[in-house]
């Protein structure tokens, strides 16, 4: 946001309300303040930007209506689907905001080829729902899928606990429909399973929402594995539960699954939902494994096995879909949980390789002790995606700044040890200050490059992932507050 | 200059070959090329480039002086290695923690790491394990101004950036040099087994491998026409081979189901056996005459192989199949591509016999607006257009 307070500058008249009104219809438009309200921010609570003008259009034919009438004046805009992001990709930097909110359509469902065609507003949980009666799933499984649209997916690429296994939305995604900033409609990619010419659908997913408007995708469907076992395994420390993730990938198991909760979350979680966590435990695992149900029960005891060598104090199996739906909550909503422990908390998204977990976690120690503020841990373990929730009191003197140092010391750590920025939350507005510690000035030379493909006047959702050059980030509050 | 390197100049792909030992010196080369409007091509796929190149290209860039693993940790399941490493010598090596980069080009000992991915290789384990692009999770390159390029990192959970490795993935040398590549890997799959069964006709041979799809998951499954699999020693009609893999009684509960979908002729191999059929699969040299591919939606595969008229390997699953003829008619082609436009697919010609190769297109050509997108990412990755111009979609 700009030193002044103000997102945007361009200022916006009536022919252009009048206009978009009358492609996209009365019920589709908001242009009043209060109303306007609702959309001034996505996961991304700390910074807020209401836009000018939001519309709802109903097909791709109003998306590209809408673009050109922008693109006649050079308006930017900002696409936003559920507003479940987490790193401020759908902040309103432009005047208008295009929604997906209306474009909910699933298109086709061809199960004979395993795929599905969907309007970019569909939300994520809806294509299993589909499909899940013939066995099929689509597997990117984001926390927020029972809200998060696959546009959104799309722009983030999205993951989830089973990314492990079946990979991230990139690994899902045949082909795309995307009306480009000046209105033109193209198709990328496409139904078949090898691309003609360059990978854009590959471009596009990811980039998000600076490519311009996604509405619509045709998606790979998985066959549904014939069981699962979903393994609760109790560790006296988190350096033991650590370990036992690098044994398992070790000895070439693929879990779909491998979550870490550590002592302080534990408790958090125990208070919140009962699921009968030991009080001395210091950390758990929860590890699923998937497959021929033929198999299930030798796999799941070789896990365990595994588990033991590590200090496992105990190990047991869901015995039914109930238990295993209690454990997906538990892990699912700790962060909601961990809002009983002090105030404020922000969570971080950083990633680091498998076999430098336990360094991770002696940097965390050490971050918490300098700074004085409590810190919980919740992996996707088996990626070496960590969660690192910084726990304060924004009423306290000084623990803001705590916290933000806190939290930027973790990240700085990541990259050192050779991990990344974020595994599945994105840069957006969040982490572009933080884009040179991992790319070098040629690199994010070649990323611009490469938008500018698509939108040569950086028109579609500006001033997101690519840092402008010597423009200074600054971060007056830590990082969300939010689940994930 | 090795003799595979000679091979490429004898073969017209390129006129001269260099050897850079690093990244700055082909930066050099670029900003050298550039300057004096010299057209450059990696020479990973020398076999490739000589049958997509109408004209050989100035300069070929050998990258057989760098060739090794930068960083190899097995419990963390990634690997970084220079572009130059081929695809058996990474998986030599890889093979005694028991992991493997899980591509399976033709001959993976004469592919290299750059040429996978610049040509996107891929094989029948693309049913359970994906293609390079799924693969590829950190790059480097060298691309316009000499400028070195990385995306991606060396985690195997990483949305920081765009996303360049897919870009670069089948855009075969015309956008900047690969230089070097980070994957996941994967644990090599126990008790590999291989089930094969004859058909008398391609139909049938289709519908068996279709149910089989269905009901049990696979590590590749194909269907060959009598031609292929007579070269690979198997019966010579129409074959199915599946390949899986698991525990004990895994293995059991699958053969039991497979026993079902394809008898009455069923074999079942496991060991070196097995390895031995998958392998010649994998590497089957096809005819002199016309090679494509052939990318259609699934269930239009079996109708797309039988129309084409030709010799095929199809794979099932996927709606992949390598197609071959020994005619030396240029018509064998348009017939092709009229018969996968029809299943809403494309194919690109992988060889072609010298006398007729000058009338084919090697690809297909993308629908109008996508191409305009892809005519900018050329121009805006390759302003001076030297990095291996003029043969790719629509001429790129």
């Amino acid at each position: 946001v700009d030193g002044n307070g103000t997102a945007h500058h361009i200022a916006i008249d009536a022919s252009l309300a009048r206009e978009l009104r009358a492609i996209v219809g009365d019920d589709a438009i908001v242009a009043r303040a209060s109303e306007l309200k609702v959309y001034e921010c996505d996961g991304w609570t700390i910074e807020k930007s209401s836009p000018d003008l939001l519309v709802m259009p109903h097909s791709t034919e109003q998306v590209s209506a809408v673009l050109r009438a922008l693109h006649r004046r050079g308006i930017p805009f900002v696409p936003r689907g559920a507003g479940t992001g987490l790193s401020g990709g759908a902040l309103a930097l432009a005047p208008v905001m295009i929604c997906t909110s209306k474009m909910n359509r699933i298109l086709s469902i061809d199960l004979a080829n395993r795929r599905v065609e969907v309007q970019s507003g569909v939300v994520n949980l809806h294509v299993t729902n589909a499909v899940k009666a013939n066995s099929y799933f689509y597997p990117p499984d984001p926390s927020s899928q029972m809200a998060c649209t696959i546009g959104g997916n799309v722009a983030e690429n999205s993951g989830g606990p089973h990314t492990l296994k079946y990979g991230v939305t990139t690994n899902h995604v045949l082909g795309l429909e995307v009306v480009l900033p000046d209105g033109e409609v193209v198709a990328l990619g496409g139904p078949v399973d090898e691309r003609c010419g360059y990978d854009l659908v590959g471009a596009v997913v990811g980039s998000e929402g600076t490519c311009g408007m996604v509405t619509a995708a045709t998606l790979r469907l998985m066959r549904e594995p014939e069981g699962h076992r979903t393994i609760l395994a109790t560790f006296a420390d988190v350096e033991g539960a650590t370990a036992a993730v690098s044994k398992i990938i070790a000895s070439g198991m693929i879990p779909g699954a491998i979550e870490m909760m550590d002592r302080l979350i534990l408790n958090a979680v125990e208070a919140a939902f009962h699921v009968g966590f030991s009080p001395d435990a210091g950390a758990v695992l929860i590890v699923e494994i998937d497959g021929l149900e033929v198999g299930l029960d030798e796999r799941a005891a070789a896990a365990i096995d595994l588990m033991r060598a590590c200090g496992v104090t105990e190990a047991k199996v869901a015995r039914d879909e109930a238990e295993r739906a209690l454990l997906w909550k538990a892990r699912k909503r700790a962060f909601g949980a961990v809002g009983r422990l002090a105030p404020n908390y922000a969570t971080q998204d950083g990633v680091v390789p498998r076999t430098r977990l336990p360094d991770i976690l002696r940097v965390i120690n050490a971050v918490s002790e300098r700074h004085g503020l409590a810190i919980g841990n919740v992996f996707h373990a088996g990626d070496g995606n960590i969660h690192p929730i910084v726990l304060y009191d924004e009423r306290e003197p000084g623990q803001v700044r705590h916290a933000i140092e806190a939290g930027r010391e973790i990240l700085t750590a990541c990259v050192e040890m050779g991990g990344s920025l974020t595994g599945e939350h994105g840069i957006g507005v969040e982490k572009m200050g933080e884009m040179p510690l991992l790319f070098s000035p040629d690199d994010l030379i070649a990323m611009t490059e490469l938008r500018r493909v698509f939108d040569p006047d950086e028109r579609s959702n500006p001033r997101k992932v690519i840092p402008t050059p010597g423009a200074c980030v600054e971060v007056i509050s830590p990082r969300r507050q939010v689940p994930l | 200059v090795s003799a595979a390197l000679e091979d490429a100049t004898a073969i017209g792909a390129v006129q001269t070959i260099v050897e850079p030992q690093n990244a700055e010196e082909i930066a050099a080369i670029v900003r050298k090329c550039e300057a004096d409007k010299i057209s450059l091509a990696p020479l990973g796929a020398a076999r490739t480039l000589s049958q997509i190149r109408r004209s050989p290209a100035h300069i070929g860039i050998s990258l057989k002086r760098m060739a090794s693993i930068i960083a190899y940790e097995p419990e963390d399941m990634t690997v970084v290695a220079q572009a130059g490493l081929t695809v058996g010598d990474l998986n030599a090596t890889m093979a005694t923690p028991g992991q493997r980069l899980p591509v399976d080009p033709r001959d993976p000992g004469a592919t290299t790491l750059g040429s996978l991915i610049a040509a996107a290789h891929a094989g029948p384990l693309r049913l359970s394990e994906g293609t390079v692009r799924d693969l590829l999770i950190g790059i480097q390159f060298v691309g316009h101004g000499g400028r070195i390029i990385r995306a991606g990192g060396r985690v195997v959970k990483n949305v920081a950036g765009y996303d360049l490795m897919k870009v670069m993935t089948g855009s075969f040398g015309t956008l900047g040099i690969v230089t070097e590549a980070t994957f996941k890997v994967r644990p090599i799959p126990e008790n590999y087994t291989l089930a094969v069964a004859a058909f008398p006709n391609a139909d049938d041979a289709f519908a068996a491998a279709s149910t089989l799809h269905d009901q049990v998951p696979l590590i590749h499954l194909e269907v060959v026409s009598a031609g292929v699999s007579s070269t690979i020693g198997a019966p010579d009609r129409f074959v199915v081979l599946a390949g899986f893999a698991g525990i004990r009684s895994e293995l059991e509960y699958q053969s039991d189901r497979i026993a079902r979908a394809l008898r009455p002729t069923l074999e079942m191999l496991d060991g070196d056996p097995a390895l031995e059929l998958y392998s010649s699969l994998r590497d089957l040299d096809f005819f002199d005459g016309i090679t494509a591919r052939m990318a259609v939606l699934p269930n239009e595969l079996a109708r797309c192989a039988r129309e084409s008229s030709a010799d095929f390997v199809a794979h099932v699953g996927s709606g992949i199949a390598e197609l071959s003829t020994r005619a030396a008619d240029q018509g064998v082609v348009a017939r092709w591509r009229e018969i996968a436009h029809s299943a809403r697919g494309h194919v690109r010609v992988i060889s072609a016999p010298a006398s007729i190769r000058s009338q084919i297109e090697s690809f297909d050509r993308p629908n109008p607006g996508a191409f305009k997108l892809m005519q900018r990412l050329k121009s805006t990755f390759d302003p001076a257009n030297i990095f291996n111009p003029g043969c790719f979609v629509g001429a790129l």
